[in-house]
């Protein structure tokens, strides 16, 4: 045998050892990469921060309003003569004022990021539970008027999902959500204080819907400098660029008002006429806001007239707070009245709905 | 398609891997699958372009084969012509018409002629500039008998379309790909997936757990331009010039890693070009399809360095103006590419002369520090910011205040800066890493890989995706 041969043969099983290794090396790729993104899937789907998994084994990062509301009507004795929906900004208005000014029961439903589709489920639910007693509503709204995207948190929850036959289940997009590094942190922030320690929720309801008054310094809307806060707003206005055309577009989309449309057919169905308010702005971004011609409150006033032409409601604007007698101490942050300001704007809101409320 | 998504990641590869290897034992399906696949590629951005990437594919392949078949020098003259004009007519048509047309506007309405011509937004295909270059250099090779064209349609579109190098390169040749796309790669081997998941998850890490950390701090400061320190310009000279780097040598990495993945070898794209000793070096370095590809068929046909200093120093400016014009249609991508005209030209002369410092760490200091100064002006909006940034860095608007170089330059940034920095000058590039495969590594390399893609919801496009 030749030196070359020799060589040619020897080289054969080193090939095979080289072949083997470089198995090996894609091998342990592909078990950890696929291993540590299962496992991370696996840990968020179970701690389920944002509530998209409905999986309920700890308390969510997310305020899990939706469902304490929905336990809360389940709770009442007697079905509430008003029913307040909406989004935080509507969370302040308690249902002892109201029963102050037009003698009614009154319920809170509004839930935090509340649009349409949470105020349509809280709306059915009541209908259902109470199902021989016609009410009266108030819905808080923000310029654009309605959303028709299902927050995963009510989706999950099996009471609100025969009133929601488009809400999408637990998807790619939430996967997706799942995989990353900032799902991860909030689901280890949220496994150190609910299983490596107790957690329990820092805020609170009475049984009609409203804030504990404890709470009110835990809301996520409490800002630490109001001004500072409004620096920001009224800087944020400034730059905002979007034409009255884009807004038209937007609002001429007919998906985006399925549950608004939807709610109001229901209650006008059963003879009952809610009451819409244009959430109050602060008294200085609105005017940073009016200065650029502020066009989304333009599309959203001739949404309003094209839904008074099918539906019947009372529309009552309070986005200038000036209207009503807003202080503009009395605020939360640059979005939100604080209690005092939103007793004010209950009392113009009572005074305008023409009758809708009595 | 990003490289960087879950779409691409979790549903494209692994189909298109399946596609490809599965047809191993038919070479036509074969190639017409890629072809496909890459076009679909293509596509999901914006199938209106489409066209644009497919016309552009055909009239080079004819071309190519006419001035194969002619033997008359004016035909083949006329022919390439035909060709070059084509496609540096669709890249003027895409890239440049609207700035053209505005820049036209701004003398007008200087000399009080109002704005005379329409203003144009066009919206620029996706990888254009790649494309191009890609199909431009086949006419040419083919035209200085280089290259034999092919006649089989499905391999040009192939090396055209290749999803790897379509939307941000590296700018391949045809001579980098015809024996490869002549005989494929029968199967995967181990060798084979081994470098390529070793070259896509470096890839991933570069672009996801580096480039795209730094972008927020080099996004906050370049918005605070006018109100930078000299401590503060620094820091958004250097950050952005290693996130450059990181994000479009990441790029380069994944796609030369998915070349693999898929039987290919591609050119390499980046050599550690902050190790460069000069500013020549560096440009042998940086980008180095691009370079090479301005080296082989604009500054050599212009004279190159073998003329007079005079003519050398011409070549070079009129060389890096193109470079920079091909990169954006903006007067910034203009006075980038001049500047750099004028980096090369003075290194010419100085060299000539036998002035340039002997030093090394001297000669990579400053060449560092001008490459990162001229790339303040290819990051900036406009030539305003970069003049604002680069007075900044001469020390004209004087020293950050402390509580105004906290904020802008917080604790995190600066360290991310100076580890890479460290980075940068001591670690070899991907592509000097002798990978002696082992489990426990190829282990690491998928954890780390795991880790970037958990952060891709938070993921910025490639930089190089915009030209």
């Amino acid at each position: 045998m030749s030196a070359r041969q020799a060589v040619a043969i020897g080289d054969v099983p080193r090939a095979r050892a080289e072949a083997a290794t470089q198995r090996g090396f894609v091998g342990g790729f592909l078990c950890s990469f696929f291993l540590a993104l299962a496992a991370v899937l696996a840990f968020n789907v179970v701690v389920d921060p944002f509530a998209l998994a409905g999986t309920g084994v700890v308390p969510t990062a997310v305020e899990p309003d939706r469902s304490i509301k929905l336990d809360l009507l389940e709770g009442l004795k007697r079905g509430p003569q008003i029913l307040i929906l909406g989004d935080s900004r509507g969370r302040q208005a308690q249902p002892s004022e109201l029963k102050r000014l037009t003698g009614h029961t009154a319920f809170n439903a509004a839930v935090t990021g509340g649009s349409a589709p949470d105020a349509y489920v809280m709306v059915r639910y009541a209908a259902a539970l109470f199902p021989h007693q016609k009410r009266r509503y108030i819905w808080f709204t923000d310029i654009g008027l309605a959303s028709s995207t299902v927050q995963p948190q009510l989706a999950a929850d099996p009471r609100a999902r025969p009133y929601l036959p488009d809400a999408p289940g637990f998807g790619l997009g939430d996967v997706e959500t799942y995989l990353s590094t900032g799902a991860t942190k909030t689901s280890w922030r949220v496994f150190e204080k609910c299983v490596l320690a107790a957690c329990h929720s820092l805020i609170r309801y009475h049984p009609d819907g409203s804030l504990t008054n404890q709470s009110l310094h835990y809301l996520p809307e409490h800002a630490k400098s109001l001004r500072a806060d409004v620096r920001r707003a009224v800087a944020s206005a400034r730059a905002r660029s979007e034409t009255l055309a884009q807004w038209r577009h937007d609002l001429a989309a007919p998906a985006r008002f399925a549950y608004l449309d939807r709610m109001l057919a229901f209650m006008n169905r059963r003879g009952e006429v809610p009451v819409i308010v244009l959430n109050p702005i602060y008294p200085s971004v609105l005017a940073a806001l009016e200065r650029h011609g502020f066009p989304a409150r333009r599309a959203t006033l001739e949404k309003i007239a094209q839904l008074h032409k099918r539906f019947r409601f009372v529309f009552v604007d309070c986005e200038d707070s000036r209207k009503w007698g807003g202080r503009p101490d009395d605020w939360t942050n640059a979005t939100h009245v604080n209690r005092a300001n939103m007793r004010r704007e209950l009392g113009y809101i009572v005074r305008h709905s023409h009758g809708a409320l009595r | 398609m990003l490289f960087n998504s879950y779409a691409f990641l979790f549903a494209f590869l692994p189909a298109v891997l399946a596609g490809w290897w599965g047809l191993s034992r038919w070479r036509r399906p074969r190639l017409a699958f890629l072809t496909g696949a890459s076009w679909f590629f293509y596509a999901w951005w914006d199938w209106r372009y489409l066209p644009v990437l497919i016309g552009a594919t055909s009239i080079d392949y004819v071309a190519g084969l006419w001035i194969a078949r002619s033997e008359s020098e004016t035909r083949r003259r006329f022919l390439l012509a035909a060709s070059l004009t084509t496609n540096l007519g669709i890249l003027a048509y895409f890239k440049f018409a609207g700035f053209f047309f505005g820049s036209l506007n701004g003398i007008g309405s200087t000399l009080g002629l109002g704005a005379p011509l329409p203003s144009l937004h066009i919206l620029l295909p996706i990888g254009i500039s790649f494309y191009t270059f890609n199909s431009m250099s086949y006419t040419i090779d083919i035209f200085r008998r280089r290259v034999e064209p092919t006649r089989d349609l499905l391999v040009y579109t192939t090396f055209v379309g290749l999803f790897p190098h379509l939307i941000a390169g590296p700018i391949v040749r045809f001579t980098d790909l015809a024996d490869q796309l002549k005989r494929l790669t029968p199967r995967l081997t181990s060798e084979t997936a081994a470098r390529g998941a070793f070259l896509l998850s470096c890839g991933l890490v570069k672009k996801l757990l580096i480039a795209d950390q730094l972008n927020p701090y080099v996004g906050r400061l370049y918005t605070a331009h006018a109100h930078l320190g000299l401590a503060s310009s620094w820091a958004a000279a250097v950050g952005y010039s290693l996130q450059l780097y990181f994000d479009f040598s990441g790029y380069s990495d994944m796609a030369v890693g998915l070349a693999w993945l898929l039987g290919f070898r591609f050119p390499q794209n980046f050599n550690s070009p902050f190790k460069a000793v000069n500013i020549s070096d560096f440009w042998r370095r940086w980008h180095m399809s691009l370079s090479s590809w301005f080296r082989d068929y604009l500054f050599i046909p212009l004279g190159g360095s073998q003329r007079s200093a005079r003519r050398t120093v011409l070549n070079l400016v009129v060389t890096m103006f193109l470079a920079g014009l091909w990169h954006g249609a903006a007067w910034t991508f203009v006075v980038w590419g001049l500047v750099h005209g004028f980096f090369l030209g003075s290194h010419a002369v100085l060299r000539r002369a036998g002035w340039t410092p002997r030093a090394v760490a001297v000669n990579r200091a400053v060449t560092f520090l001008l490459g990162c100064g001229a790339f303040v002006i290819f990051r900036s909006p406009s030539l305003g910011i970069a003049g604002d940034v680069l007075s900044s860095m001469l020390g004209l608007h004087g020293l950050d205040s402390s509580s105004q170089f906290a904020a802008l330059v917080p604790f995190r940034f600066a360290l991310l800066i100076g580890a890479l920095l460290v980075f940068v000058n001591v670690a070899p590039n991907t592509w000097q890493i002798r990978l002696k495969p082992r489990v426990w590594q190829g282990m690491a390399a998928g954890l780390a890989a795991a880790i970037a893609v958990m952060t891709i919801s938070q993921a910025h496009p490639f930089l190089y995706f915009q030209f």
